[in-house]
């Protein structure tokens, strides 16, 4: 019997993170299991991960680099690949510039450091990624409010966890899984959950906040008019501590009494007093939110508010309530990243950079400013594009325009593990390494403290780590870079004193925790103080206190549109098997989930004639698609909850179906929709219809 | 010896399906047969999975005596045994019981037997995040249902 080998690694199936124990039969992954002693995961695995030898083996993955020839796909060598996209971007520079080259990743896959520096070294500032509205928001946000992003501290216990918009037993890892907050809650911590709709988290809290979507700023700026009136707040952090504290305190008292407040988010005013006060009476006490918050046009007011509330309970930085993580001491990504290497010149032709300050200082773009550019050739041409890891045709805000756009490139590569609606659009696919292909010093993007050693447990087919793809299509293009990937992990983890063969074999490491870092050296602002009052917006001339902007597309701002569109769109659920636009096409996965979900409450239902399992139509003024009924009594019947990141991978033609049941269809990216400083779209909260699909 | 069985407190089932894809990993399983499922009624989730019987409708039901219940307790089909009728399917009362199309035979949950040999934990409750599967040295279905609703389990 041949022996079966057990490879320690590290997941990457959703952000990543979670240990990882292959084993491996004859040069094959057989099975992949839980690594006890990952600290990080603590042994589970959720079904994306566990599900990874069916993606990884599966018989349409894309095994060696293609060329599209009269609109048919044909397989050619890595070194013509390089070649072409090479040679293509070279044209581009020369008749038009660096920044006539947009580079893309979707949402965060590991090999940011990697995709900056090719960017940065191509000399295009023009950087499209999710962060717009996911995750680098809220990093661009603490970084202005209080210098860095403050992760919840589960392994220190918080005795009240609130749980915003988020449920990370299923999905948004970002910094902890399932697992620690679990482990917290079982350990008796209140628990309060805000949602629109009542998941298993809401069942189990102690008190669920079911507000209108997208109202999150709103009901967070209500907290605080709850702890500044019955004065709950920590007098002595917020004295010493806040910059702006005066001017914000007048702002809540003046326009966010909690009638007001209540009016706003359809949560009673006495269940926000209760909220605020077992937060804020409650110590250690800790925030854990998610993308919802961060997807609409009060991003950075939401993040901004959530902060606020941290620090001026006095859980900033305090052991069991939001802390800022020690790195573990390697290199630092935006070192890797050479940012530096930007001139201000290009930096300057940042598209919408003038607009998303915020999103600019982050080095991206929001993608809506790409679309334009390419579609009007205004303010100067963009003709080429390398996408990586992402399908925004499925994923990113009005789809229709999305596809326009990437159509409309003169010359586009893909890289990825299968041919998605996006990557079609292509001329040349480059085909990745799944994370069992690859070498990294993994997790070195995020805020929990931890680096984690992802190593190569098998090559299949001619695919390499994205990593590698940058690397090589780098120095073809004349850009500094290592020999091999070990040589750049080595240089990643020099200041540890470890090789990569050595960490290797160490498995991860973990930054000195110390708390209360701000009563010797102040906060990272410009004032040394938890901006609630930001300096940084006022020089940008934007509103420098927190606040709660209606939504452009809500019964409230729209009323013109009720008529037609009665019902309040939440958009985006997410599904614990798929993580956005992937594994549609993974057997284990689509079994357990075969359709897309519309989530519908019954008493709407029957308004509509609708019953569980119906396919039904999903209107907006934009556009429809359609998803499968599934009656829910726990969301408001104004509500409806639909998935996203729908596409068919068993439709066979080149759109693989993208246009039947993507949510991205109805969804806005109008300038008047985003967030004003980090152009965040709204992918969440907007007006719709929905009827009974007859011709299923 | 002590019998075993694993017990599933439902309350504390958040519907993330992760033990579903481990027991189909562990077994070599396809589309099709679900040794374990959990089926979603919003927000409620309710585990399908077998209780190893101790009076087990499924081997009684068996024409052939291919399904045996072992001194721990498990119950166990052999496949070499079986001849496809369905009959254990329609006899189990949690719907636990399934089919598998390509060797048309009946295939049930083996309490994943050589990895509890190996004195590891079944692949689905080695995965589970809310800890809400476990073995039990109790093998009774009401001992089930007890512990689901009993204090120490939050």
């Amino acid at each position: 019997m041949a022996e079966i080998k057990r490879v320690r690694t590290v997941c990457r199936s959703c952000h990543g993170g979670c240990g990882v124990m292959a084993h491996v039969k004859e040069g094959k992954v057989i099975k992949v299991e839980g690594d006890p002693a990952s600290p990080i995961s603590h042994g589970s695995m959720c079904s994306k991960g566990l599900a990874i030898t069916q993606l990884a083996y599966h018989p349409d993955r894309v095994l060696y680099p293609m060329k599209k020839n009269g609109g048919n796909w044909e397989r050619i060598t890595w070194d013509e690949a390089l070649d072409t996209v090479s040679g293509k971007f070279k044209e581009v520079i020369a008749k038009f510039g660096p920044e006539s080259i947009i580079v893309g990743q979707g949402t965060g896959r590991d090999f940011e450091s990697h995709f900056s520096r090719f960017g940065n070294l191509l000399g295009t500032p023009n950087m499209l990624t999710a962060g717009h509205m996911c995750y680098l928001s809220r990093i661009g946000a603490t970084l202005t409010t209080c210098g860095r992003h403050p992760a919840i501290d589960y392994a220190n216990n918080p005795k009240c966890i609130v749980m915003w918009g988020c449920n990370p037993l299923w999905t948004n890892p970002d910094e902890y899984k399932g697992v620690s907050f679990w482990r917290a809650y079982q350990k008796g911590a209140k628990l309060i959950v805000i949602d629109p709709r009542q998941g298993f988290l809401a069942k189990k809290a102690d008190l669920w906040l079911q507000l209108r979507p997208g109202t999150d700023a709103a009901l967070a700026l209500g907290f605080f008019s709850v702890i500044i009136a019955e004065g709950l707040y920590d007098a002595d952090f917020v004295a010493n501590h806040i910059h702006g504290w005066e001017a914000f305190a007048d702002r809540i008292k003046t326009d966010y009494p909690l009638e007001r407040v209540a009016e706003i988010t359809w949560v009673k005013p006495d269940l926000i007093r209760q909220a605020a006060r077992l937060y804020a009476n409650t110590k250690p006490a800790g925030i854990h939110w998610g993308v919802p918050t961060e997807q609409t046009i009060n991003c950075t007011d939401f993040t901004r508010t959530a902060v606020g509330l941290m620090a001026a309970t006095g859980n900033l930085d305090a052991p069991g309530g939001n802390v800022f993580h020690e790195p573990p001491g390697t290199r630092k990504i935006s070192e890797f990243s050479a940012h530096m290497a930007l001139s201000d010149e290009q930096r300057k032709k940042r598209l919408g950079g003038d607009q998303y300050k915020l999103a600019s200082r982050m080095t991206i773009v929001t993608p809506k400013c790409a679309w334009d550019a390419i579609l009007t050739g205004k303010p100067y041409p963009v003709k080429a594009g390398y996408l990586v890891a992402t399908n925004p045709v499925v994923s990113r805000a009005n789809a229709n325009e999305v596809q326009a756009a990437l159509k409309k490139l003169d010359f586009l590569a893909v890289s990825d593990f299968f041919m998605t609606p996006t990557a079609e659009l292509a001329d040349i696919f480059l085909p990745a390494g799944t994370w069992l292909e690859q070498d990294h010093v993994s997790e070195n993007w995020k805020y929990h403290g931890y680096v984690l050693a992802r190593q190569k447990v098998v090559e299949i087919g001619e695919c390499w780590q994205d990593h590698k793809i940058f690397m090589e299509l780098g120095k073809r293009m004349g850009q500094q870079w290592w020999d091999t990937i070990e040589d750049s992990l080595n240089w990643l983890l020099e200041p540890t004193g470890l090789s990569w063969e050595e960490f290797k074999h160490k498995g991860y490491l973990h930054g000195e925790q110390k708390y209360y870092k701000y009563k010797e050296k102040g906060f990272s602002t410009p004032t040394r103080k938890v901006e609630l009052y930001s300096t940084v917006l006022e020089k940008w001339g934007r509103d420098p206190l927190p606040k709660y902007t209606e939504i452009p597309e809500s019964p409230v701002s729209r009323p013109d549109l009720i008529e037609k569109y009665p019902y309040i769109l939440n958009a985006g659920l997410r599904t614990p098997t798929f993580f956005h636009s992937a594994n549609r096409q993974i057997p284990w996965l689509r079994e357990i989930r075969p359709d897309p979900i519309v989530e519908i409450h019954p008493a709407t239902a029957e308004k509509h004639g609708i019953r569980q399992g119906d396919w039904v139509w999903i209107e907006s003024p934009r556009g429809r698609a359609k998803e499968k009924a599934k009656l829910n009594d726990g969301i408001d019947p104004a509500v409806i909850v639909a998935e996203h990141g729908w596409w068919y991978p068993e439709i066979k033609d080149s759109g693989h179906g993208w246009d039947l049941s993507n949510i991205n269809l109805l969804t806005d990216n109008s300038h008047e929709s985003m967030d004003p400083v980090m152009g965040a779209t709204n992918l969440r909260v907007l007006l719709c219809n929905i009827s009974c699909c007859e011709d299923v | 010896m002590e019998k075993i069985s694993l017990l599933f407190s439902r309350k504390n089932c958040m519907g993330c399906h992760a033990c579903e894809v481990a027991c189909k990993q562990e077994h070599g399983l396809g589309v099709g047969p679900r040794l374990v499922r959990v089926l979603e009624k919003s927000p409620d989730y309710i585990p399908i999975y077998c209780h190893h019987c101790a009076k087990a409708p499924c081997r009684e039901a068996c024409p052939v005596d291919a399904i045996s219940r072992n001194e721990q307790g498990i119950v166990l089909i052999d496949n070499e045994l079986c001849i496809g009728c369905r009959e254990c399917i329609e006899a189990c009362p949690f719907g636990a019981m399934q089919f598998e199309d390509n060797r048309e035979i009946a295939v049930k949950c083996d309490l994943c037997i050589q990895r509890l040999a190996e004195n590891k934990k079944p692949a689905c409750m080695s995965v589970c995040p809310t800890a809400c599967i476990y073995l039990d040295g109790q093998k009774s279905i009401a001992t089930v249902f007890e512990k689901a609703t009993s204090p120490e389990v939050r």
